[in-house]
């Protein structure tokens, strides 16, 4: 029995498996955001109807933040979600919107055909995407009054996710 | 009906594992004539069972047959007939299948080419690939089953192959040499526990196992470059080795192959290092079912993902099963295994083979670590990091510089221990053929340290190659032989020298091209409006207009690119933009110009509104050689194979004194 | 109509040349990029602007690609991110600067080489490891044969049994 080879064995095979095995059930996809829990990048940008928004003109309310576009099924499966949304929470909660690689035009157009819930903001150089570490539609940001990320959500959310997500942030001072 | 066909062949075919396995190893155990001969019969019935069930298959492929589930996966009635037979490997399912019929070929080419002597260790090497066999007739039986039935309602047609694996013919030659490179190291492996199982590893068997070994090798090299040939053709980034996961996963086998193919040949010339030939062989399989894991359970981020599937932990069991069965008889049985003592000196041709297997197996650590460290990180930190190209490229090339450093100085050296002085001229002897490398990429203009580093090296080891190879043939002509018949003897007398060297020139041709295209690699994106033109490396390239093309499958638009050199009209080039329904994001498709010296790589990126294009322009030196380089190697380990005129000469010679 | 379509031409250019467009105020990311302090170095443009950009846009990654760079990759955020990184070089920043505002955003994982520091630190120093002690388990292994040679003699009796019985073995294979 080579008590070397045996040692030299173990020693490099029991930590492979052991990592090996632990990766089970992680998405090697899933980035998680660094920012939550950072204050959130500010910004000024231009709304389609020409209007500017800056982010630190709203802090002392909770802003949703939410990245979209017309080409991603699960924006507009979330866009009713968003419009109900707004409208709950008008005067306490802001809603922005902001393009993600899509063209005003179509925005627009979406728009007209289904209604807004608040600004839509045209990201040109998608900077502020970058700055958000977004890469891909839907994305939504919650930011409390203080101007702090509490939460970032990635896909189509559902109504009581955003419903309870937004009371806590409200009730929280 | 081809669903229970199917499922009943692949059935049998783990019968026959299940059986023979156990056969196989008592019939090893005991010696038993009767044992080995069931054994072998198992065996070809196992190959028998696995071609059936892949006949069955391609049959349903062919005849859309969307009553089996697998053909509703990856047919469609659009797909033309050479992509319908080759989507058997496709998609995961057929993929495993591909594998079971691989591994049954395999096992019916040991059993009868095999036949005479070895008997014991014939039986023992049946007996693993048999285990082997049975963990993955196992799969395709259940987990993995291509033949399972498609559940009601039977639809009328489906979504078709990938549409990345549609539009190449190296898309379908890459799996193939591939398999047959990774499958196939099982039969080394299976040969190696024989050995050990045995408690002897003689020339006799060395013999078998290097040839086996050399079998998957040559077929690994070619896959690994159609591979890259392909990611270069059709990804459209301009690179053909990426780092990526999987790519690193068929790589790992490869380094640890060539470095037991370096240790066998000491053992067969000095009798030593026998322990590490069997370690280095048996790491090459564990390898290989590694790298299987990763690619199959979808736990790090590739290109080649599958998305993660219920296999992913059973491959995981079958690895660590395999891993701790072979440390157990390691550690049992490797001192059974007696080398000769080594007398050798540290400067000695043992010395570099010694040296090259340490660089070899560090390369393969790096690479390893390199690949899982992002799992590793996030267990330990929870945080996701990225381990890619730069820090790859990083640590392959003092590697390989290395590497092709021992290319050079090994074969310059003797055997055992020498004096002083002929070390001292065997190794200064070729160094004007260094310094004349060296003095070309100066004059080339390199100035960067690695190129004119890999320039001095690869000369002087180009020196020693060519000496060492035409060496015995200068002997002959000095003893009166003609060349050609001083060559042609040279080559019969024993073909894996000759073999050898040609796949050392070929690494020093491929090591050098791929130097050069990453280091000169010149690039240019503009945006171009018809008739706009730019200008990259000599080239003049004016954008012509955009056709759009429409195909079943897909909407390309397709920009014609006139291309100038030096003033000469070469004609155009159409690179593409492919919108897939599937797809969101559309695909280009590059065009590619390919000349001795350098290749133009034409990408279209975008597609503005108003007409104009995103071209990018790509002008890599010398890529072709990594192809041609690396197909020289896959040559030379091929003509390793051919048994040396003397051994054909005693067996004739044998027969002729019996039948007398 | 008419202003939608200058709209258009003005986000297809802005996309494809990192130029602040007409009808944006300051560059937006600015506001952003002090979480990284002030430039290090001065500005820079032309030749010098472009190498630095394709070798800092070597090492990072593209969030939704495969392992690709964002120098390699074609996809939109690809090409934005790629716009952004000249951009801060041009103002001066350095390449680690321009990393670490992108940490910020994206992690770690937008590094394609793991920065040297805490545990990422095993990446870089175990191949090394694994080399030396290679090189000394080699060194130690070729100094044996001063002691192997004095037991040689019973060693290599055992070989030269080994041998014996093959060489019987040949001559029977031989002779039959």
């Amino acid at each position: 029995m080579n008590r070397k080879v045996l040692i030299v064995g173990a020693l490099i095979v029991t930590p492979l498996l052991i990592f090996l095995a632990l990766s089970f059930g992680k998405d090697p996809r899933a980035i998680d955001s660094p920012l939550v829990g950072r204050t959130a990048p500010d910004f000024a940008l231009r709304g389609l109807d020409g209007e500017m928004v800056r982010l630190a003109d709203l802090r002392g309310k909770p802003v949703v933040i939410n990245f979209w576009a017309t080409w991603c099924q699960p924006c507009i499966a979330e866009h009713p979600v968003l419009q109900a949304g707004a409208k709950q929470y008008e005067g306490s909660v802001e809603f922005l919107g902001v393009i993600y690689q899509d063209e005003p035009e179509k925005i627009q157009d979406f728009i007209d055909r289904r209604g807004a819930w608040g600004p839509s903001l045209v990201d040109d150089a998608g900077t502020v995407a970058i700055a958000y570490g977004v890469y891909g539609a839907p994305e939504t940001f919650f930011i409390d009054r203080n101007g702090v990320i509490v939460r970032k959500a990635t896909g189509a959310l559902h109504p009581s996710e955003l419903a309870s997500l937004l009371n806590g942030m409200l009730q929280s001072g | 009906m081809i669903s229970q066909l199917g499922s009943a062949a692949v059935l049998l075919a783990l019968m026959t594992c299940a059986i023979g396995a156990p056969l196989g190893y008592f019939a090893g155990a005991s010696r038993s004539a009767a044992g080995l001969q069931w054994t072998r019969r198992m065996a070809l019935a196992f190959a028998l069972f696995m071609a059936l069930a892949t006949l069955l298959m391609e049959y349903a492929l062919i005849t859309h047959d969307f009553s089996v589930s697998y053909v509703a996966s990856v047919g469609s009635l659009a797909t033309p007939l050479h992509i319908t037979i080759v989507s058997l490997w496709s998609s995961l399912e057929g993929s495993i299948l591909f594998w079971g019929l691989v591994l049954g070929l395999f096992t019916a080419g040991v059993t009868l080419l095999q036949r005479r002597g070895h008997e014991d260790y014939l039986a023992y090497t049946l007996g693993t690939l048999f285990v082997i066999g049975l963990f993955f007739s196992f799969l395709i039986a259940g987990p993995a089953n291509p033949f399972r039935p498609t559940p009601l309602p039977i639809p009328t047609d489906g979504p078709g192959p990938n549409p990345l694996l549609q539009n190449h013919i190296l898309m379908i030659i890459h799996p193939p040499m591939l398999y047959l490179g990774y499958v196939g190291m099982s039969v080394p492996f299976a040969m190696a526990v024989a050995a050990l199982l045995r408690g002897q590893l003689g020339a006799s068997w060395l013999r078998p196992l290097r040839n086996w070994l050399l079998v998957p090798t040559s077929f690994l090299t070619l896959g690994i470059m159609l591979g890259g040939w392909w990611s270069y053709e059709v990804l459209g980034w301009g690179g053909y080795w990426a780092w990526d996961p999987v790519e690193n996963a068929s790589f790992l086998p490869w380094l640890t192959a060539l470095a037991a193919l370096h240790s066998a040949v000491v053992q067969q010339r000095r009798g030593t290092l026998k322990a590490w030939t069997v370690i280095l062989v048996m790491v090459t399989f564990l390898l290989t079912i590694l790298g299987t894991f990763l690619t199959r359970s979808g736990v790090v981020n590739s290109v080649h993902s599958f998305t993660q599937s219920p296999i992913g932990p059973l491959f995981l069991t079958f690895l660590g099963i395999c891993l701790v069965a072979s440390i157990i008889l390691l550690s049992l049985r490797i001192d059974t295994l007696v080398s000769e003592p080594s007398e050798d000196a540290v400067v000695s041709r043992e010395g570099a083979f010694l040296l090259n297997n340490l660089l070899l197996v560090t390369f393969t650590f790096t690479v390893l670590v390199g690949t899982i460290f992002p799992i590793i990180a996030e267990a330990v930190r929870g945080v996701k990091v990225s381990v890619g190209e730069p820090y790859f490229n990083r640590m392959a090339v003092p590697i390989c510089l290395g590497l092709l450093f021992l290319i050079g100085i090994g074969p310059a050296l003797p055997w055992g221990r020498a004096d002083k002085r002929a070390l001292q001229r065997a190794l200064v002897w070729p160094l004007p053929a260094g310094i004349v490398g060296l003095g070309i990429a100066l004059l080339a203009g390199a100035r960067s340290w690695s190129v004119l580093l890999t320039a001095f090296l690869a000369g002087y080891a180009l020196w020693v190659t060519l000496d060492q190879a035409l060496r015995p043939a200068r002997l002959r002509a000095k003893k009166g032989e003609s060349a050609s018949q001083a060559l042609l003897q040279t080559f019969v007398r024993a073909p894996r020298r000759t073999g050898a060297y040609l796949v050392h020139l070929g690494f020093i041709a491929t090591f050098v091209a791929i130097a050069i295209s990453s280091t000169y690699k010149e690039n240019l994106e503009a945006t171009l409006a018809p008739g706009q033109s730019a200008a990259l490396g000599g080239y003049n390239l004016t954008f012509k207009q955009l056709d759009i093309e429409q195909e079943p499958h897909l909407t390309a638009q397709k920009a014609t690119i006139q291309i100038e050199h030096d003033g000469k009209d070469e004609g155009t080039l159409q690179p593409r933009f492919n919108h897939y329904p599937t797809q969101r994001e559309p695909i280009g498709t590059p065009a590619v110009r390919t000349t001795l010296t350098h290749d133009l790589y034409l990408t279209v990126m975008n597609v503005g509104e108003d007409g104009r294009i995103g071209l990018r322009a790509i002008v890599t030196p010398a890529v072709v050689w990594v192809w041609l380089g690396v197909l020289i190697m896959v040559a030379g380990t091929v003509i390793c194979l051919i048994p040396p005129r003397s051994v054909a000469v005693a067996e004739k010679a044998r027969t002729a004194e019996a039948n007398a | 109509m008419r202003s939608i379509y200058l709209t258009l031409v003005v986000v297809a250019l802005s996309l494809a040349a990192p130029m602040p467009a007409a009808g944006q105020e300051a560059p937006l990311g600015a506001a952003n990029w002090d979480l990284v302090g002030q430039p290090d170095g001065p500005p820079i443009s032309g030749t010098e602007l472009d190498l630095i950009t394709e070798e800092v846009a070597g090492i990072m990654r593209c969030p939704v690609c495969q392992g690709l760079s964002i120098a390699d990759s074609p996809t939109a955020l690809a090409i934005a991110m790629k716009a952004e990184v000249k951009e801060m070089l041009s103002k001066g920043y350095s390449e680690s600067q321009v990393l670490d505002y992108f940490e910020q955003s994206y992690g770690e994982f937008i590094r394609l080489e793991p920065k040297a520091r805490g545990f990422n630190l095993f990446v870089w120093l175990a191949p090394l490891a694994v080399l030396l002690g290679g090189l000394l388990f080699l060194a130690a292994r070729m100094r044996k044969p001063a002691a192997a040679v004095s037991e040689s003699t019973s060693a290599k009796s055992s070989s030269e049994a080994e041998l014996d019985t093959y060489r019987e073995r040949v001559r029977r294979e031989v002779a039959s």
